[in-house]
């Protein structure tokens, strides 16, 4: 049984783990630095064991060291976004959440594959990059699959078909700027110009940009986690068993769509080494436009970051 | 009440009942003219039910009127290919079958899936002795044509056939219509995946994929793909998933196409087909449909 290891055992964690467990995917360590919480909830989970006949084990810890030759790291840890507060302010407090954790992956799981999930999501997985030192591909961000399930299920609503049936690529910064690609979007196979009228599709399109603060509005006092978590579970999946899936995901390029040195998120091939390949899609001007601008607005995040970053 | 019966407790209608059992979709009663080979398939199956978790039972019937009493019924009656056989060349073999059955299931208030071949023909049959509504009669051919296309398409380019979705339209036969436009690897079209050469060759082994079944087992058709294929169609019925799945059913003026069984994608519901989307397709295209329709036609005429 491979070994996968949550760091931040909150709402995303905890139920990442949850859908991990339930697939029975892999073994899982949950880490987190409040006392007794990780250990708690990893307790709770193997309570439901002969319930829900889980063959994988869950074990929760404060201490890293538990993280041993994981196979996948997921690193959820950070402050969750309030109402009314930007992705950006809460740069500098996660910023060091992140590059602890990195420091402790370098050192207990050096072949892990690496998923960030904390946000500003394109910044931390820089963050992870940087402090592991790990190889490019085994570092990825969470963020197109959470943007691209939020459009699959606008998409679906507005037709009344089954969600699964929509696929959907959004390219670009977890942010206000994502690059929702309707061309590259389809309902079973139709291209979703063919079913929807372009006014409605830019209205899906908005509303999933801001798909994460409708959330939090509904919620006042919290963000979403069951579409991130499921989200997450679905990226662990793809490498645990190597499934060589393809979907969007924030990845470290190295000059494809024209930027370097930047975590953006771009269509991948997920396997076992983590991103194993950037799909290079035929953009349309505008589309082009639309991802410079969200590069710009990661890297002005990245900029954000030299600043408070002192290398450690 | 059982919600889905099985008609014939061959490959396809036992394989079928095991697909479904372990999606855990509903109960099911398993009908055969040998009532000892559903019997004892029925009670096979179920004594692996406390292995592989079965919540819902499988029941061998000797009453075929039983069958009426569900929401969902799968004909899977009638002799299957044997090595060099022609999908036509079944029938004449089938077809008194499929109108004694069709003829039996008048005023049957769910919705019928039909596997026995040659498919689109005895959709087409089947809809006319029972009087049913054309949306509730529906046939294999385009799921189980898309199936393969989609492991075709993902062994080709080394990624999971999972995240593919692909359309395959027309007639389930040579003439069959694998539509890459409108086949998708997570929303990338496989146009942009794969060069001109490569479509070229999928479509063809796409194409191919049923005799190549035949032709290498030299005893017996496929059967999981048209099990996993009905099963598809099944759960959509049963647990009124709104999919889209291409299927065959009459067309009723579809591309100017009239009372012949083909397929096409279509959304499908507790009711049937609640909605049938069509591709747009070329002139070359729209003239095989036309001619694969005129055939059966020809075909159907004869009686």
């Amino acid at each position: 049984m491979k070994k996968v290891s949550v760091i931040g055992a909150g709402n995303v964690g905890a139920t990442a783990v949850y859908y991990i467990a339930e697939k029975n995917i892999a073994d899982i360590v949950m880490v987190d630095v409040v006392p007794g919480m990780p250990q708690g909830k990893a307790a709770d989970f193997m309570h439901a064991a002969p319930s829900r006949n889980y063959h994988v084990t869950i074990a929760g810890s404060n201490d890293f060291e538990a993280i041993s030759d994981s196979d996948v790291v997921v690193m959820t840890a950070g402050m969750a976004r309030k109402p009314g507060m930007d992705r950006m302010d809460l740069l500098k407090i996660n910023v060091n959440i992140a590059k602890q954790a990195a420091d402790a992956i370098a050192r207990y799981a050096p072949n892990a594959v690496v998923i960030a999930v904390s946000n500003p999501l394109d910044v931390i997985a820089m963050v992870c990059l940087r402090e592991s030192g790990f190889a490019l591909k085994r570092v990825i961000g969470m963020a197109g699959i959470l943007d691209s399930t939020r459009f699959q299920y606008f998409i679906a609503e507005a037709l009344g078909v089954l969600p699964a049936d929509v696929n959907a690529m959004v390219l670009g910064g977890h942010g206000d700027t994502m690059v929702p690609l309707p061309r590259y979007s389809s309902v079973g196979g139709f291209a979703l110009s063919e079913l929807l009228d372009s006014e409605t599709i830019t209205q899906l399109v908005d509303r999933t940009r801001t798909g994460g603060a409708e959330i939090v509005k509904h919620l006042k006092t919290g963000s979403a986690y069951y579409a991130p978590a499921a989200s997450t579970a679905k990226m662990v999946e793809a490498v645990v068993k190597d499934e060589k899936r393809l979907v969007a995901a924030s990845a470290y390029l190295r000059g494809e769509y024209g930027h370097r040195d930047i975590f953006l998120g771009v269509p991948v091939l997920l396997g076992q080494n983590g991103v194993e390949k950037v799909f290079e899609l035929e953009l349309s001007p505008a589309e082009q436009e639309a991802l410079d601008e969200s590069a710009r607005q990661v890297k002005e995040g990245v900029k954000n970051l030299e600043e408070i970053y002192i290398p450690g | 009440m059982a919600h889905i019966g099985i008609l014939g407790a061959g490959n396809v209608g036992a394989n079928t009942a095991f697909f479904l059992a372990e999606r855990n979709i509903g109960d099911i009663i398993l009908y055969d003219i040998d009532i000892g080979v559903a019997t004892g398939k029925a009670l096979d199956l179920m004594e692996a039910a406390p292995i592989r978790g079965y919540q819902y039972g499988i029941h061998p019937v000797e009453d075929p009127g039983a069958l009426l009493e569900t929401s969902c019924l799968v004909v899977a009656a009638g002799a299957g290919r044997q090595p060099g056989m022609r999908r036509e060349d079944l029938y004449e073999r089938n077809s008194d079958l499929i109108d004694t059955i069709g003829a039996s299931l008048k005023g049957y208030e769910g919705v019928v899936v039909v596997a026995t071949e040659p498919v689109d023909l005895m959709v087409q049959r089947l809809q006319a002795a029972s009087g049913l509504a054309w949306s509730h009669v529906l046939g294999v051919g385009g799921v189980l044509n898309s199936t393969r296309l989609r492991h075709i398409i993902a062994r080709r380019l080394g990624l999971t056939a999972e995240s593919i979705t692909a359309t395959v339209i027309g007639r389930h036969s040579e003439h069959m219509q694998p539509l890459l436009e409108y086949t998708r690897v997570n929303g990338v079209p496989a146009t942009v995946l794969l060069d001109e050469e490569e479509q070229a060759a999928v479509v063809q082994e796409t194409r191919n994929a049923g005799d190549l079944i035949v032709d290498m087992s030299q005893r017996a058709s496929s059967y999981y793909g048209p099990s996993a294929a009905v099963t598809d169609i099944v759960q959509a019925v049963i647990w009124n998933s709104h999919r889209i799945l291409p299927v065959s059913f009459s067309w009723q003026g579809h591309y100017g196409i009239q009372g012949v069984a083909m397929s096409l994608p279509a959304v499908l519901g507790s009711s049937g087909i609640e909605r049938v989307l069509e591709p747009q397709i070329s002139q070359d295209v729209l003239r095989v449909l036309q001619q694969s329709a005129q055939d059966m036609q020809t075909l159907l005429a004869k009686g």
